[in-house]
């Protein structure tokens, strides 16, 4: 039953003045001297009074140093503690105000509850933000790397592009020079053919040709043979004549020595003789010089015999010579219209790898292109994990000033004990 | 004027005067002389009398082995000789003039006088020495045909 303090005081007066008036009448029942009836009443009374009022002191002061208590503990943040005042039969309100007190312990129970539930919270987030943000920033510095080097390598690759490229362009040319050498092969082993083609007309008709020669020179052998025949009958008949001119001789000597004996009667005859053996001196040197031109003759005729001979041999050897020549000619012409095929054939292939080269050329540009864009992209890629690194470190420093403020926040909320009973 | 006939012995040309030859015969068939002396190339039938042919290059020492087929045969009166030479050229009527004195030395014994014809050198063959001389051979050898 809840009673006021007012009435408390008002109750305890009441009992004070009631316990006099009791005593007053309950003292000359107990046998005590007249004299000493009001003393006792009254010591009664005071005593009553007294143990009242120190009853009700103490118990007040108590209560009130209870409060106290309890609030300086509050003060100091200890909530492990409800304010327990003693249970008593009439409440009062030091009651309601350890009530209150309570309620103010549990509401800050609560808020620091939340408070250190919450920061303890952000301190874990935050260093988790912190640590993401530190593995953030470690994975786009990598990334940066990553980027320096595919940067790198793309220039490397834009060199090499470059260098295949020139490479490239270098092969086309030389391509081309290979086509023209070819087409210029081609041409010369069509004009081979053609030549070869005239030199084997050519060694057919001089084949031909030799062959008509041949025959006149067998028939000059034969001519000349007779010739001889007929130069050695010449020769037969001027020997005749030299035995006459000899004769002729001998009989004008004789005649000249017969006229010489004769005397003076023999000298015309002597004249005539003398006359007769110049002509016969003569003809016998005629004779002669016709049998040294006969035997010249003949001797050139065998010479002449043996080096038609020879010449028709030569001939037979110049004929088996041609036809080599013209089999040869045949194998040329062949050789080269194989070689003009071939070269042509050449010629088409570099063509087309001339074209190749070409499409070679265009891609690597592209490709060169590409490099070239992808050497920006990783640029602005760079620049963009730069931005993001900064950022990272931003947010890595944000992190790090919202632990600290979740740990001084903690360290602030601390204060309050909040006990284990009802820990959070 | 002189007939002679030139003939050659070796390379030297000689002339024998034509009054002493009675004729020039062709090639006539020659006769082999047995034990006759070295200087005779044999005998010939001539007009039916035989006659030995004196090798006159041979016997006068010349080296020539060309011999013409003709032969000299001497008048009957100068000896029955006939003559075979090198070669028989013909015959020349050589003036007197031209006739060179002869050195009548030992060597030139057969030669009697030279006689320069038309820049040819000929040397007169001095017929009496040479008969002389042959007879005297003859008579070493004991060979004796009659004169």
């Amino acid at each position: 039953m809840r009673v006021e303090i007012t009435y408390k005081f008002t109750m305890g007066f009441i009992i004070v003045v009631g316990s006099i008036v009791l005593f007053n009448l309950l003292v000359p029942h107990l046998g005590i001297p007249e004299a000493w009836q009001q003393l006792v009443t009254v010591s009664f009374a005071l005593l009553v009074g007294l143990l009242l009022g120190w009853g009700f002191s103490k118990a007040f002061s108590s209560n009130i140093r209870f409060l106290n208590e309890a609030a300086e503990r509050l003060s100091q943040g200890d909530l492990t503690r409800y304010v327990r005042p003693r249970s008593t039969a009439f409440p009062d309100e030091t009651a309601d105000l350890a009530a209150s007190l309570n309620k103010v312990v549990d509401n800050l129970r609560e808020l620091v509850g939340y408070i250190k539930a919450s920061s303890d919270k952000v301190a874990a987030s935050a260093q988790g933000l912190s640590t993401t943000s530190r593995e953030m920033t470690t994975a786009s510095h990598e990334v940066a790397n990553t980027v320096e080097q595919i940067s790198r390598g793309a220039e490397t690759q834009a060199e090499m592009v470059e260098k295949s490229t020139r490479l490239i362009k270098e092969m086309a040319v030389s391509i081309d020079l290979i086509a023209a050498s070819a087409k210029k092969l081609a041409a010369s082993a069509n004009d081979t053919a053609h030549t070869a083609q005239q030199g084997g007309d050519t060694a057919r008709s001089t084949i031909k040709k030799m062959k008509q020669v041949l025959g006149e020179v067998e028939k000059n052998g034969e001519q000349i043979v007779s010739f001889g025949a007929r130069v050695q009958k010449i020769g037969q008949i001027v020997e005749v004549i030299t035995g006459i001119a000899q004769k002729t001789n001998l009989l004008a000597l004789n005649a000249t020595i017969e006229a010489a004996r004769a005397g003076e009667y023999g000298r015309g005859f002597a004249v005539v003789a003398e006359e007769i053996s110049k002509l016969a001196e003569s003809t016998g040197h005629s004779a002669g010089e016709i049998t040294r031109l006969v035997g010249t003759i003949r001797e050139e005729g065998q010479e002449i015999q043996a080096s038609m001979k020879d010449n028709i041999q030569e001939m037979d050897a110049g004929r088996e010579a041609i036809d080599d020549t013209s089999r040869a000619f045949e194998e040329i012409i062949q050789t080269a219209l194989n070689t003009q095929a071939k070269a042509t054939s050449i010629a088409e292939l570099s063509q087309k790898q001339t074209e190749g080269a070409k499409n070679m050329v265009a891609a690597t540009d592209e490709i060169s292109r590409v490099v070239t864009d992808n050497a920006a992209a990783t640029q602005e890629v760079s620049a963009a994990t730069q931005e993001q690194t900064a950022s990272m470190e931003d947010m890595a420093h944000a992190a790090q000033g919202l632990s600290t403020l979740s740990e001084e926040l903690l360290s602030i909320v601390r204060r309050f004990d909040l006990g284990v009973e009802r820990g959070l | 004027m002189e007939q002679v006939l030139v003939f050659a012995l070796g390379d030297e040309l000689y002339g024998l005067e034509v009054k002493n030859i009675q004729e020039v015969v062709e090639a006539p068939v020659l006769h082999y002389i047995p034990r006759a002396d070295e200087h005779f190339s044999g005998a010939i039938n001539f007009h039916g009398s035989i006659l030995p042919v004196l090798d006159l290059p041979a016997y006068l020492g010349f080296d020539s082995p060309a011999r013409d087929p003709r032969i000299i045969v001497l008048v009957p009166e100068l000896c029955s000789l006939a003559l075979s030479a090198t070669a028989i050229r013909r015959i020349r009527a050589l003036d007197p003039e031209a006739l060179l004195p002869s050195r009548g030395t030992s060597d030139t014994a057969y030669i009697r006088t030279v006689c320069n014809h038309d820049g040819e050198i000929i040397n007169m063959l001095d017929t009496a020495p040479l008969l002389a001389s042959l007879d005297e051979t003859e008579k070493v050898t004991g060979g004796n045909d009659g004169a």
